[in-house]
């Protein structure tokens, strides 16, 4: 009996840590949970993903925006990296709505739309590898490859760069890898016709329109 | 400053990461400045109607630029600026640039809020997507209207003989090439050959190729730049404005902050878009367009981006002499009501806190060709009559038009439009009879509801 408040004074600490932006507090009161020997998926429910789904919740409001979004969801990577460590060793896995690779093309700089649905996928409780602007066809693949991946998202800003999203497409048709993956194309010129044209899975107009497209997908992938 | 000393800071300067730069450099000071300046939005203002609100935006965002610099992304450093070198790049700005030729000639200049003057008009396909077949047709039919003071960005080659043009290769080049020779006959075509055209072949920097001073673009056309969100350049930017600078072109620099992104809401974005006005100026720019993107809507008539222009505007005319012009996206689309609605109430926030007009244009063009220039004509009219108008008389005017379309701007349910060869008989060039009922019953609707329309 006497581990409940100190259960939900945890809680309390975790939640705080994320609505006050602040990693190091973040980290710390993972590392209490740890500590405490309190249920860890518990935790990372009360403490971390239900707080991160009001943040993305107020920014979606636009009461609060891209940075404060940011500075959350890095929070909470600070603290589901102690949590993680902690489930993996005593043989438990935190469950993720799926793990995402995503990346501006080819020959394409523009960083801010990508980044806009990393931190909002991240915040609605998908695992996101963010590889950065000017990524070319086959590190999408070599990095979807290399980590336990079920979606590849790309983004492109011109009219002109947009046509390197085919290149990853087919580049996975090529090594036999198509139907591995859920490929998703967003970004200003980019549109629905052009994702079947394509043969893209899905595209998103924007990041909300992201998430929820892969959160009406995601059984596909569940494990 | 010259253009040399801001290369060179782009490879000495203190290296950074990006996402560091972008928050720590400009997202915190936002943050700081937005208090220190009390900078803000009451939840319902279309149009800044505060003088001093917007001296203090400027005072904000010169301390801003100072702050930050300004970001190289390729060379991850930093080109930091002292106060006396934006103090002496802004004393320098010129406040009118000639473009064009001949006959053709014409000046852009810097405007004051409420300035009687009208507004230099920058219009034409903007970008959209542009057929091969009937490129040179639509840019003779923006060309031929005489309101419109430069061609504006004749329209991307996504395609040339049905090939997808990939932007560093050699199609992009011939593609750049076809487009300084097809925009330059448009004009011939329209019987104005040295009317200026603003011109950004393709985001590459294989884009220089369009220049020809017989066939394709020449030095007395504006050529454009695009600063990247926020306060950040690239290599090939950069490339394309040495270039350019050095051969002469009038310089139009084009950034497009973005509201719900680094620099927060519409009042810290708007500092963020002063000190970009700032910040293209110190680059070299002699036409700087503010070009505002919105997270949600992606468009720039939402009540967000209208504050933001209207401010910001307001903060440079008043403190600068910078040439400023303000770009037109919309979510309904050429053919349909709504898009003049749109354009109206952005033009008359643009032109009477200080700015020159550039578009419309649609921010989702739905396939090629998707413009009006008889559209385009309206706009220009609209930002003629604006300049008669005082910012509150604007304002009324503003908020009826946003009434009619605020609960429409969604991209996807927005009307779709048509695209030019639907909008115009091709044979003559002018409108359908459909096409110009429309333009007639929007010009009696608009003045109906008081845009001072001859």
């Amino acid at each position: 009996m006497a581990a409940e408040p100190n259960k939900q004074a945890i809680f309390t600490a975790m939640r705080e840590a994320i609505e006050n932006y602040d990693s190091d507090a973040s980290t710390e009161a993972a590392q209490q949970a740890v500590d405490s020997g309190i249920d860890l998926l518990e935790a990372v429910e009360e403490g971390f993903a239900g707080p991160i789904r009001k943040l993305g919740e107020a920014f979606d409001r636009m009461e609060i925006f891209l940075p404060q979004l940011m500075l959350g969801s890095d929070a909470m990577k600070a603290g589901m990296a102690v949590l993680e460590e902690a489930i993996t060793a005593g043989g438990g896995k935190i469950l993720s709505k799926g793990t995402v690779v995503i990346g501006t093309v080819e020959g394409d700089i523009h960083d801010i739309g990508k980044t806009v649905v990393a931190a909002l996928l991240q915040a609605n409780g998908y695992t996101v590898h963010d590889l950065g602007v000017e990524v070319p066809a086959s590190r999408f693949i070599e990095a979807a490859e290399s980590r336990n991946v079920q979606i590849i998202a790309m983004s492109a800003l011109l009219s002109t760069t947009m046509l390197y999203q085919r290149d990853v497409v087919e580049l996975l048709g090529n090594k036999g890898l198509r139907e591995k993956y859920f490929a998703l194309v967003g970004g200003a010129p980019v549109t629905q016709a052009w994702a079947e044209e394509i043969g893209a899975d899905g595209y998103a107009r924007g990041p909300y329109e992201a998430v929820q497209l892969l959160d009406g997908k995601k059984e596909a992938w569940a494990e | 400053m010259n253009f040399k000393e801001i290369a060179k800071r782009g490879e000495t300067g203190p290296l950074t990461e990006a996402n560091d730069f972008l928050m720590k450099r400009v997202s915190a000071n936002v943050l700081k400045l937005e208090k220190k300046y009390q900078i803000s939005w009451d939840g319902k203002t279309l149009i800044n109607l505060d003088d001093e609100m917007a001296d203090r935006c400027w005072q904000a965002a010169r301390e801003l630029l100072l702050a930050s610099g300004i970001f190289s992304m390729n060379s991850k450093r930093i080109i930091e600026l002292s106060a006396e070198e934006i103090d002496e790049a802004l004393r320098f700005a010129p406040a009118e640039l000639p473009m064009g030729q001949g006959k053709d000639a014409v000046r852009a200049y810097h405007r004051q809020v409420e300035d009687p003057r009208r507004p230099f008009v920058f219009s034409g396909p903007f970008n959209a997507d542009a057929s091969e077949e009937h490129f040179v047709k639509l840019n003779e039919a923006f060309a031929q209207e005489r309101l419109i003071d430069s061609l504006l960005f004749p329209g991307y080659l996504k395609k040339l003989d049905g090939q997808m043009i990939r932007p560093t290769s050699a199609l992009a080049s011939r593609a750049a090439m076809l487009y300084g020779q097809w925009s330059r006959e448009a004009v011939r075509r329209a019987g104005r050959p040295g009317m200026p055209i603003t011109g950004h072949a393709v985001m590459a920097l294989n884009e220089i190729a369009c220049t020809n001073e017989q066939w394709g673009l020449r030095s007395t056309d504006p050529r454009a730049m695009v600063l990247i969100s926020e306060l950040q350049v690239d290599d090939v930017t950069m490339t394309r404005l040495a270039y350019y600078l050095a051969y002469g072109c009038p310089i139009y620099m084009a950034f497009t902050p973005l509201i719900g992104g680094y620099g927060g809401g519409p009042a810290g974005t708007a500092i963020v878009a002063v000190a970009s006005f700032i910040a293209a100026v110190v680059l070299g720019g002699e036409i700087v367009h503010i070009g505002p993107q919105h997270i949600k809507f992606k468009q720039q008539t939402n009540m967000h981006s209208l504050f933001l222009a209207g401010l910001a505007n307001q903060a440079v005319a008043r403190n600068s002499s910078i040439i400023a012009t303000t770009s037109h996206t919309t979510s309904g689309r050429p053919g349909s009501e709504q898009y003049a609605r749109e354009f109206s109430a952005l033009a008359l926030t643009a032109v009477t806190s200080g700015s020159n007009v550039t578009g419309p244009r649609p921010a989702e063009p739905l396939g090629f060709n998707n413009v009006s220039p008889l559209m385009a004509r309206l706009f220009a009219e609209v930002s003629q009559a604006a300049s008669g108008l005082k910012r509150s008389q604007a304002a009324e005017i503003v908020a009826r038009l946003y009434d009619t379309y605020k609960d429409k701007l969604d991209l996807e349910q927005a009307p779709k439009g048509q695209a030019f060869e639907e909008l115009y008989d091709l044979q003559t060039l002018r409108p359908t009879a459909e096409h110009q009922a429309l333009y007639e019953k929007l010009k009696e609707e608009l003045g109906n509801l008081g845009v001072p329309l001859a």
